[in-house]
């Protein structure tokens, strides 16, 4: 009776819908990571400019990730994605010492932004195969990641992996279960983060929408002020 | 519009089909790229009235690239070329700062198309070989890139002239079309 009891009660739980965020610097392995994650092929990854989303189902959540390119150049749209999201995935090329710097700063700001304070991160040290790589406490170590934690209040887990040891089911088990640590903490949590999400999202949807207009009504006079002008030199060419 | 029509006799094994509309403003490049692609010359690109097809062979591939004139008056027929595109190249002029804002708002309007809904998004950030081409996260930022939440995108910096970036760019898209939907 108490089985058939839980296992009605666990078919009526509903799914979560769970948004994450995967940043990190180019090169740190985020699409290889979470194609290993979704059992894509990981051959022949490029470098991501831009945006992609990707579906998951994993135990009872539905989860979004949203992989953004890493490069200088891009990174800052990342600014855009941050108060919708439940957490952080931040991948680490353990391997890239001489990266280490930029690496502490570009996580630095992340974690210091509003929409971001006292959400879980999980941080991958990924390429483990590679020789020389960092470890936990290195890395903890090294980018002070105490310190960063504490001001922002974000509870953070280190884990170590190889995204491109394997895809699908050879997934590497530290990076399936960092993931789980992440979505449990976020579960854990789920009211007071569900509802801060959700309030964020519509100071940041007005925002958004307020800037979007103003993009569009500066364009819209800008082409007809073009369009004025190019008949007007139409006519003094005499084409009219 | 009997090209419209020669396009669905193309059509004839859809897993190796591809349709890519390539869209943007006048001046933007697209028929250069077309024809840099194709291994054409490219010294000699005049404006396009109308429209320009080609099928680009790309390892086991059949490309069917669509390039549609962008001036002002053709934009209107835009639409007619909407069904079935499996990805959408827009080519941007990133020389051409005045006019980036101009783009953006033709972009947006393109990706509210209902046709278009959850169509794969390359930018063509053409004519990287002049100065002040502008960086990514500019482009992004005046394409109102950073609204969508429902497709994917990619900014692939090019230049028509040299051809450099193009490869890449047509990766990306035969890469994005061979996902499974
Ligand atoms: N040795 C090793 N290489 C890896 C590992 N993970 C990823 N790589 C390689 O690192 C390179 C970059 O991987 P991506 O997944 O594209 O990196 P990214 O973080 O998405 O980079 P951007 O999209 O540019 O931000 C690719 O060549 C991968 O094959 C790993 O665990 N070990
Ligand atoms: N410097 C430079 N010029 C380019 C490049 N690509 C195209 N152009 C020039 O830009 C002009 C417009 O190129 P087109 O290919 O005709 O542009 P389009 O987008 O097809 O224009 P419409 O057909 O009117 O819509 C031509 O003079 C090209 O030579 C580039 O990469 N670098
Ligand atoms: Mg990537
Ligand atoms: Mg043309």
């Amino acid at each position: 009776m108490a089985g058939c009891c839980s296992c009605f009660r666990k078919k009526k739980s509903p799914k979560r819908k769970v948004t994450l965020l995967l940043v990190g610097l180019d090169n740190a392995g985020k699409t290889t990571a979470i194609k290993g994650i979704q059992g894509e092929s990981q051959d022949d990854v490029a470098p991501t400019v831009g945006f992609s989303s990707i579906e998951l189902q994993l135990d009872n959540f539905e989860i979004t990730v949203y992989d953004l390119g890493g490069g200088r150049k891009i990174r800052s749209i990342w600014q855009n994605y941050y108060a919708e999201v439940h957490g952080i995935i931040f991948v680490i090329d353990a391997s890239a010492e001489d990266r280490l710097s930029e690496c502490q700063e570009t996580l630095e700001t992340v974690l210091s932004q509003e929409y971001v304070k006292g959400k879980r991160v999980l941080i991958l040290a990924n390429k483990q195969d590679q020789e020389g790589a960092l470890d936990e406490i290195d890395i903890c170590d090294q980018l002070d990641l105490e310190t960063m934690v504490n001001n922002s209040k974000c509870p953070c887990r280190v884990e170590t992996c190889s995204a491109i040891q394997g895809s699908g089911k050879k997934v590497d088990k530290s990076l399936r279960e960092g993931f789980r640590w992440l979505l449990q903490n976020i579960s854990s949590d789920w009211e007071d983060l569900h509802t801060r999400v959700e309030e964020d999202m519509i100071v940041k949807k007005e925002a958004q929408a307020a800037a979007r207009k103003a993009r569009l009504e500066r364009a819209r006079k800008a082409r007809e002020e073009r369009e004025k002008r190019e008949a007007e030199e139409r006519k003094a060419r005499g084409e009219e | 519009m009997g090209l419209l029509e020669l396009l669905r006799k193309l059509k004839a094994s859809p897993s190796h089909e591809i349709r890519v509309l390539l869209l943007g403003l006048d001046n933007a490049g697209k028929t250069t790229i077309l024809k840099s692609l194709a291994g054409e010359e490219v010294s000699k690109v005049t404006p396009t009235q109308g429209f320009n097809i080609k099928s680009v062979k790309q390892e086991k591939w059949n490309l069917n690239v669509w390039d549609i004139g962008g001036q002002r008056n053709i934009r209107p027929y835009w639409r007619n070329y909407f069904e079935n595109t499996d990805v959408l190249i827009y080519v941007i002029d990133s020389a051409d700062r005045k006019r980036l804002d101009e783009t953006g708002l033709e972009l947006t309007e393109l990706l509210e198309e209902e046709k278009l809904q959850g169509v794969p998004l390359l930018i063509f950030a053409n004519k990287q070989d002049l100065l002040s081409a502008a960086p990514p996260g500019e482009i992004a930022d005046s394409l109102g890139l950073n609204d969508i939440r429902t497709r994917t995108w990619q900014i692939q910096a090019c230049s028509a002239m040299s051809g450099e970036g193009l490869e890449h760019g047509m990766n990306w898209v035969l890469k994005t079309c061979s996902k499974p939907k």
